[in-house]
């Protein structure tokens, strides 16, 4: 898997001028993942199986944004039916020439920095030739391959933990389902919406001091109205503590005696930075601990089991389990992102130099637990986010189909889900045992009985199953537009978030059905 | 195979043996789901591809998707309003153009492209505003989809459509198909107007803009924002008169930036650079064509679906959240009765008896189910405060610091309107005691 070569940077986000040409194109996307995200991606190098509608409206959403390169395998010439629903095709006038050379020219046009390349060779002979070839590439997308292939396909890029990803995308008419089998996926940039504490509850020694240092009562009136709300909080907090024994309120009562004390100390009525401070009281009570999934990272196998050549992600946290449990107060290292409150400039910024100077200590104190070299980069990043850190472990394709508990549970917990995934697998599995080139023949009854083969004895099908079969009968070899266009955007999203390691990537199996605009995950 | 014919002829046949292999095989046979009202076959595909005429407003980043995926499934008779040129930064997404399109209008270059690249469909441009179109106008169209990134705009095309429903007439109802985007995250929802809850009805669902008190940006800066606001609020018109901002003019944003900056260092606050200027100023919203793909197929099936009943459409409501795994939620909105648009009855406010016109003005504009921008006020007897035009405005001053009580009676009626908006606003107003 060819990872992104942070040296190979070339859009970089130079604060004084203006924007080059290649950041104005690429500005609305880089607010979303930054220079470091566009690099993985311009890094990356895709494999796309088919150039079917849905795999050219995939390809479309990652060429757009700026991949490295692709390359679409498809031995296939473009029929009449191809150049009717792919955007991708010039109409008539692509009829009879190779569809994957067509897609790759009309995409091409989309982003000059992007390097296309057409295969014409059939997946069945690259898998008995050059399989080494297939496990090149950052990642693999299939849509609609035969049983067979796709079974000889992910068992391949299984192999190995360091093989590509595999996406899987499967549809027929209105009903489509995607999954990405993947070994293993560590995410720093999660972009949580969830902040990281300001330690309130455990205020560092600085904070302690300045904030047991203010002259509430003898302040100038204006000073006052001004005092951030962070001072005042660890204000009152100890001086409450001294009188409870060294706890914080707990009860009800207690909560809100503690913010009528807050709203007494104004001098006057509209002193916003008190009111603030009453709505954040919750802070005083909520203890800043290190959460329990990020507890639960600390006792993975290959934290546990640390070697100079586990990925810096396994060292990283490694080195977080042992901040947490040696530093007092025995939380995450403090972040200086400090949200906006009401202050005068002056009381603001040096609250914020107190945050950032602690901040700076603790990442120090961090980088010394640490066992191996990271960069500077990803260090800052990791300490910034080590409250939604993401480790998502993957199964391999079909391995829902083979665990005969997690099916017959399914079919109580998840039935729509459960029925798209069956009756798309029941067509797949009829297709693979009915002749190549003759016309598909689907009915209702077959397919059911295909589905009841998947299920463990005496499972009764679920409960929407019908309707699901109903749509595949009607509709067996439908690649439609606008089914082809949503999966296109879904998977490409998905496809990004791999590549760039930021945001969190689904974990499982995504099924969509388009008569209710729904989806579901399971 | 048939022969080729000029691309905007919509008379030409280019339907190909095989062309519609894929959406035949929805509209031959119905569904487990679909409605028994479903005639499948050549009558309904004959109404999709002879006769149904379909509006797309926006051709951005939705509205490329869009006309892509409405040329693609059959719809040949497209219009598409569009008032923008294209930009550099639109092409990480709206990919029916190209880099020699730059300054090019949006409307007139996407509908090339469509004709160029799917025989047989017609795009009829206009590059001007929504606004410059009667109800004439929009009464030839079957259908409305929107792909905006207005709200003002949504508002007036809602409101236009309701308005446009004759109870007597059925062919009044268009369906408005709504598309929306930010990032990762996205909704498509559809609008039978009087029937479903409108785009009106849920006005407070959306997201309060970030505003900074002006005393913060002129005396407390905290934040790199709290600067360049200082620099585009305060300082440009201060300095320039009234020449007007440009934003898309780099050197406009190359000296609010530079203004920003001296600030930023003059308080000590970090991170005022370029792109935030640009950000912050232009009220920037981050958008990928994954997300626009996404939000715009769900748009163009429930078209395809409403257009041949080949399937139930959506019931009315469908949200995206894509930035932790695939989330989406759908769910049936709500009708408001008290829609200034569709409820027809009257909005009750309660205000306290001294509460001035000045500050009832100032509510109107802030209360996240009403938010109207510069509001008049009358009642059904006289004029309380007229915006425009400069003579009323004057006239009408003085109210600004009376009483509301002093001008309406208790369970009085208020007539809010702005000249945004296509539609007026009845407040019945009682006082608390």
């Amino acid at each position: 898997m060819a990872g992104p070569d942070i040296d190979a940077a070339t859009t970089t986000i130079v604060a004084e001028a203006p924007p080059d040409s290649k950041t104005r194109r690429y500005d609305r996307q880089l607010r979303l993942w930054a220079a470091s995200g566009q690099n993985a991606l311009e890094s990356s190098r895709l494999l796309v199986i088919s150039g079917t509608a849905t795999s050219t409206s995939v390809l479309k959403n990652l060429v757009l944004p700026g991949i490295g390169h692709f390359t679409i395998l498809d031995p296939a010439k473009v029929t009449p039916e191809d150049a009717g629903n792919n955007f991708f095709l010039e109409g008539p006038s692509s009829i009879g020439k190779f569809r994957a050379e067509e897609a790759v020219r009309l995409l091409g046009e989309l982003n000059d920095g992007v390097e296309g390349k057409a295969d014409l060779r059939s997946l069945e002979e690259v898998l008995e030739k050059d399989k080494d070839w297939l496990t090149e590439f950052t990642i693999v997308i299939a849509h609609n391959l035969e049983a067979g292939l796709l079974e000889r396909l992910s068992a391949l890029l299984w192999e190995d933990e360091s093989f590509p990803p595999l996406v899987v995308v499967r549809s027929a008419g209105f009903l489509a389902e995607f999954y990405i089998q993947f070994h293993e996926h560590a995410v720093i940039e999660s972009h949580s919406e969830t902040a990281s504490s300001l330690r309130i509850d455990k205020p560092f020694p600085a904070l302690l001091d300045y904030s047991a240092s203010l002259d509430f009562e003898n302040m100038d009136v204006t000073d006052h109205g001004h005092i951030p709300y962070v001072y005042i909080l660890v204000r009152v907090l100890e001086e409450w503590k001294k009188s409870h024994n060294g706890n914080p309120p707990s009860s009800y009562d207690e909560k809100k005696e503690f913010k009528k004390i807050i709203v007494g100390m104004k001098k006057k009525i509209d002193e916003e930075n008190f009111d603030e401070a009453e709505a954040q009281a919750y802070r005083c009570w909520t203890s800043s601990t290190v959460p329990s999934e990020i507890r639960a990272l600390f006792q993975d196998p290959k934290v546990k089991s640390l070697t100079p050549k586990s990925a810096p992600f396994f060292h990283l946290v490694a080195a977080l389990a042992k901040f947490t449990e040696e530093q007092p107060p025995n939380t995450l290292p403090l972040t200086s992102t400090l949200p906006d409150m009401k202050a005068s400039t002056n009381s603001y910024i040096s609250l914020q130099k107190l945050y950032k100077a602690r901040a700076e200590e603790e990442k120090t104190l961090f980088k010394s637990y640490l066992t191996v070299p990271v960069d500077d980069a990803t260090i800052d990043a990791f300490v910034k986010n080590a409250h939604a850190l993401k480790l998502l472990r993957g199964k391999r394709w079909g391995a829902l189909d083979k665990n005969p508990s997690a099916l017959v549970a399914a079919v109580e917990s998840a039935p729509k889900q459960l029925s798209i995934h069956l009756s798309l697998s029941a067509l797949s599995s009829l297709s693979t045992k009915q002749q190549p080139n003759a016309p598909l023949t689907v009915t209702v009854e077959a397919l059911v009985a295909e589905a009841q083969a998947l299920l463990p004895a005496g499972t009764d099908l679920p409960e929407n199953f019908a309707e699901a079969v109903g749509e595949i009968v009607r509709a067996p070899t439908a690649d439609l537009p606008n089914t082809a266009a949503l999966l296109g955007g879904m998977v490409a999203q998905e496809v990004i978030k791999m590549i760039t390691k930021q945001y969190i990537p689904i974990d499982g199996s995504c099924l969509i059905d388009l008569i209710e605009t729904w989806t579901g995950v399971f | 195979m048939s022969t080729l014919s000029l691309p905007n002829d919509a008379s030409a046949t280019v339907d190909w043996p095989g062309r519609y292999y894929h959406i035949d095989q929805i509209l031959n046979t119905p569904g487990p789901r679909t409605d028994p009202a479903f005639l499948a076959g050549d009558g309904v595909k004959g109404f999709l591809r002879n006769e149904a005429k379909i509006l797309v407003i926006g051709a951005g980043g939705l509205g490329c998707e869009i006309l892509a995926n409405l040329a693609l499934t059959g719809f040949k008779d497209i219009h598409v309003i569009d008032m923008d040129t294209i930009d550099i930064s639109n092409l990480n997404r709206q990919f029916l153009f190209r880099p020699k399109d730059v300054g090019q209008p949006k409307a007139t270059v996407a509908a090339e492209f469509i004709m160029k690249r799917v025989p047989g469909v017609k795009v009829t441009p206009y590059f001007g505003k929504i606004q410059d179109k009667d109800d004439d106008y929009y009464m030839q169209f079957n259908l409305v989809i929107c792909g905006l990134d207005s709200v003002e705009a949504r508002r007036w095309m809602n409101a236009t459509l309701v308005n446009l429903v004759d109870p007597e007439n059925p062919e009044s109802l268009k369906p408005m198909i709504d598309g929306g985007t930010e990032g990762f995250k996205g909704q498509a929802r559809v609008i039978l107007p009087t029937i479903t809850s409108c785009y009106e009805c849920s006005l407070d669902m959306l997201n309060k803009p970030t505003a900074f008190p002006i005393c913060t940006i002129a005396n407390t800066p905290r934040l790199p924002e709290h600067c360049i606001e200082w620099a585009s609020v305060l300082e440009w018109p201060r300095v320039h008169g009234d020449k007007k901002m440009d934003t898309d003019d780099p050197e406009h944003i190359g000296w609010l930036y530079k203004v920003a900056a001296a600030r930023a260092q003059d308080f000590k606050i970090e991170g005022v650079t370029w792109s935030l200027t640009q950000g912050v100023v232009k009220n920037i919203i981050p958008a990928i064509a994954s997300t626009n793909a996404i939000i715009a197929a769900a748009c163009c099936n429930e078209a395809f679906k409403i257009a041949t009943s080949s399937a139930a459409y959506l019931n009315n409501y469908f949200m995206l959240i894509g930035t932790d795994g695939v989330y989406s939620y759908t769910f049936e909105h709500e009708r408001r009765l008290d829609c200034p648009v569709c409820g027809g009855e009257a909005l009750e406010i309660v205000i306290a008896p001294d509460f001035t016109v000045e500050q009832m003005i100032e509510m109107l504009v802030e209360k996240q189910d009403i938010q109207i921008k510069k509001p008049s006020l009358s009642t059904p007897t006289k004029q309380i405060y007229l915006q425009a035009p400069p003579q009323l405005e004057e006239a009408t001053r003085p109210n600004l610091e009376k009483k509301v009580s002093e001008l309406v009676p208790p369970g009085g009626e208020i007539t809010v309107t702005a000249s945004t908006l296509p539609f007026s606003l009845s407040l019945r107003v009682t006082y608390s005691l």
